[in-house]
């Protein structure tokens, strides 16, 4: 059966952003090794950015990711060095780094909440008007398909180079690997680990820009992803930039073609039950292989490569 | 009055909540952050079930109605016509939806047991929260459980308080009207409020009773040291499987009371704030006793009133107030995690008599 291109446009467009979501979901977990129930809102605050700027400086969305990566990026760090700094100085064990992410996940969409009523927001935000046709050698694309794309790609090369080849993305590969080894070191872990998290919220930031061309978003939107996301990132092991990458294409392909098929004869399903393929996908990696793609293969290929040297 | 009535019914449940996490997490060590499927099980159980069941006593024939449009009706019939005369029934209604609440919340604790015992707190935490907002998704689209969008009504069982159409027999002076009926709608609430009460009590000395027993010591021992626990012979799997079967079967029973006091149940009533907010009691009375738990259960509530309150002094306010709330109440459990991580009333060592 052929897929019309629509769904693969959707889904690409899809797994664009739920990639850069699970890299920086991915890359709080490194820190702390706490799953960050407040990501999803950083996704939000990138939303309200993309309107607030585009509303009242009438700035044109594309124009809008810095914005949206710094703000997102910023309150990602104020929530590192506000909360979850204090907290894990303090070696407060994981369950209580925990709850404190939930209560600052509620905090969080609750200013979200209250931002959206104070701007006399009653209706969802969409920012569909700015999604253009471009023409490219005779196809008709989506303009938000190439920009996701760009974005996607131009985010996680640079990431990539900032990450092996610049001194300080080495010190916060050491820092992340051995926090107690990079410190002996002379690397400031502290330092390292507020960059993680800025730059986590940066991409969500980003990402959350995106998501009101293709869906009506509300301050729920976000809490809504986190389900992907967690199954995104836990799918590509949440121990790799590369892993979540992965883990992200195969989860949005997953829900974005799995619910057309589903909602089509002979099952009829509604597309309300979208969300259940990752809560799927999740439970079946936990129950498969629960160190996710990269966890598992990486552990067999380096011992491979070990054996093939010595 | 009638604002004492209520806060109390909401103590009542909020109070079976926190105790059955302080059960699971403050003297097992399973943090469970799906507290609200369990709680939410209950109350879908008397939504689905009280009016379906009922409805054939009052002579509707379920099979060719349109239950998610007419179940306002069926209820308010089941509730006129029949329970409002009929005390006893209505009582039994009411226990036995309440047992069966619990029974579906324990049977759901069991099934999260599975993922419980095997996984690292943090992928148990994200399963969990997931699992809650799934069921709720669920139960929001999938009309036959609790008419979906619609909402489901349930018959009210409190209705033969102050109705006049209840009638007994009285040896030597015939049949009497219902007494209850001049003293109208307050009686009605403190009773409602006071049977609520009890059951939380109830409950509590239950909890006091298991958590000193050497069960209680079992399950602080899995806590403590899983290695120790298990070399002592003790079997830690099926110790927690136990306690979070125990915790569930109490959010099941305080869903059940929930939906009894409110009469409607709907899907997006059973968001994850609700866990959050069993979190802030737990955390903030301390965890690991329940005397901690029914403390911070009670500030929480007067706080959340008190900004409830405030709420009337300010009516031009551009939002919620509630999310102002909620606001307050991360920055207070982040506070307490911070500084007085032991909670108010810290853990005591359990009591033992010496012999």
């Amino acid at each position: 059966m052929m897929l019309p291109p629509e769904v693969f446009i959707d889904a690409l467009i899809y797994s664009n952003l739920l990639s850069l979501l699970a890299i920086g979901l991915t890359l709080t977990y490194l820190t702390l090794k706490v799953p960050n129930f407040a990501y999803g809102d950083l996704a939000t605050i990138g939303i309200y950015v993309a309107f607030t700027f585009n509303e009242f400086y009438s700035l044109h969305p594309y124009l809008i990711p810095p914005f949206a990566f710094i703000t997102a990026g910023l309150v990602s760090l104020a929530s590192y060095i506000l909360v979850f700094r204090p907290l894990w100085k303090r070696k407060s064990n994981i369950v209580t780094l925990m709850i404190a992410s939930i209560a600052v996940e509620i905090a969080l969409r609750s200013m979200i909440h209250i931002y959206a009523s104070a701007l006399g927001l009653r209706r969802r935000v969409s920012l569909a008007r700015f999604d253009e046709p471009v023409n490219i050698a005779g196809l008709e694309l989506p303009s938000v398909l190439l920009a996701t794309t760009l974005t996607t790609i131009t985010l996680v090369c640079s990431l990539y180079l900032f990450l092996n080849k610049t001194k300080f993305g080495t010190a916060m590969r050491a820092a992340i690997e051995n926090p107690y080894l990079a410190s002996t070191l002379g690397i400031n872990v502290e330092q390292v680990y507020a960059v993680s998290w800025f730059l986590a919220g940066g991409l969500a930031g980003v990402a959350g820009l995106f998501l009101p061309f293709r869906i009506s978003a509300t301050p729920e939107t976000g809490w809504e992803l986190l389900l992907k996301i967690f199954a995104a990132s836990v799918l590509g092991g949440l121990n790799s930039i590369f892993g979540a990458i992965l883990g992200g294409y195969i989860t949005g392909f997953a829900e974005v073609v799995g619910i057309y098929l589903l909602s089509r004869p002979p099952l009829n399903l509604s597309t309300a039950y979208r969300p259940a393929i990752p809560f799927a996908l999740f439970i079946i990696v936990l129950l498969v292989m629960p160190r996710g793609i990269t966890g598992t293969d990486w552990r067999r290929l380096k011992k491979i490569l070990r054996g093939g040297e010595g | 009055m009638e604002f004492i009535c209520a806060f109390l019914t909401f103590y009542s449940i909020y109070l079976i909540l926190s105790i059955s996490l302080n059960i699971e997490y403050g003297y097992t060590g399973i943090p469970n952050f799906g507290k609200v499927m369990f709680f939410g099980a209950g109350a879908f159980t008397v939504g689905a079930l009280t009016s379906r069941l009922l409805a054939p006593l009052v002579g509707i024939d379920l099979s060719n109605t349109n239950f998610k449009i007419e179940n306002i009706k069926i209820a308010e019939s089941i509730s006129k016509t029949y329970l409002m005369q009929r005390p006893i029934e209505s009582l039994a209604v009411f226990l036995g939806m309440l047992a069966l609440g619990a029974i579906i919340g324990g049977i759901i604790g069991w099934l999260a047991s599975y993922p419980a015992i095997r996984l690292r707190e943090d992928y148990l935490g994200m399963t969990l929260v997931v699992a809650g907002e799934l069921i709720r998704l669920i139960a929001y689209n999938y009309d036959p459980l609790i008419c979906g969008t619609f909402g489901v009504h349930v018959p009210n069982v409190f209705g033969f308080i102050k109705s006049p159409e209840w009638t007994f027999d009285v040896v030597g002076l015939g049949t009497v009207k219902n007494p209850l009926v001049v003293l109208g709608d307050t009686v009605s609430d403190i009773i409602k409020a006071g049977v609520m009460f009890t059951i939380a009590l109830s409950v509590w000395f239950l909890a006091q009773r298991l958590m000193n027993s050497p069960f209680g010591r079992l399950l602080r021992a899995v806590r403590d040291n899983e290695v120790a626990a298990e070399a002592l012979g003790k079997d830690v799997a099926k110790t927690r499987m136990i306690a979070l079967v125990i915790g569930s079967a109490m959010a099941g029973l305080a869903g059940s009371m929930y939906a009894f006091y409110t009469l409607t149940v709907h899907a997006t009533d059973f968001t994850p704030i609700r866990t959050f907010v069993v979190w802030v009691m737990v955390v903030l009375g301390g965890a690991g006793n329940n005397v901690g738990a029914a403390v911070g259960t009670l500030i929480y509530l007067v706080i959340e009133r008190g900004i409830a309150m405030v709420k009337q002094y300010f009516p031009m306010l551009p939002f919620d107030i509630n999310y102002l709330s909620y606001i307050i109440m991360g920055a207070l459990l982040v506070l307490i995690l911070m500084y007085k991580s032991e909670g108010l009333i810290p853990e005591k060592p359990p009591k033992y008599t010496e012999e």
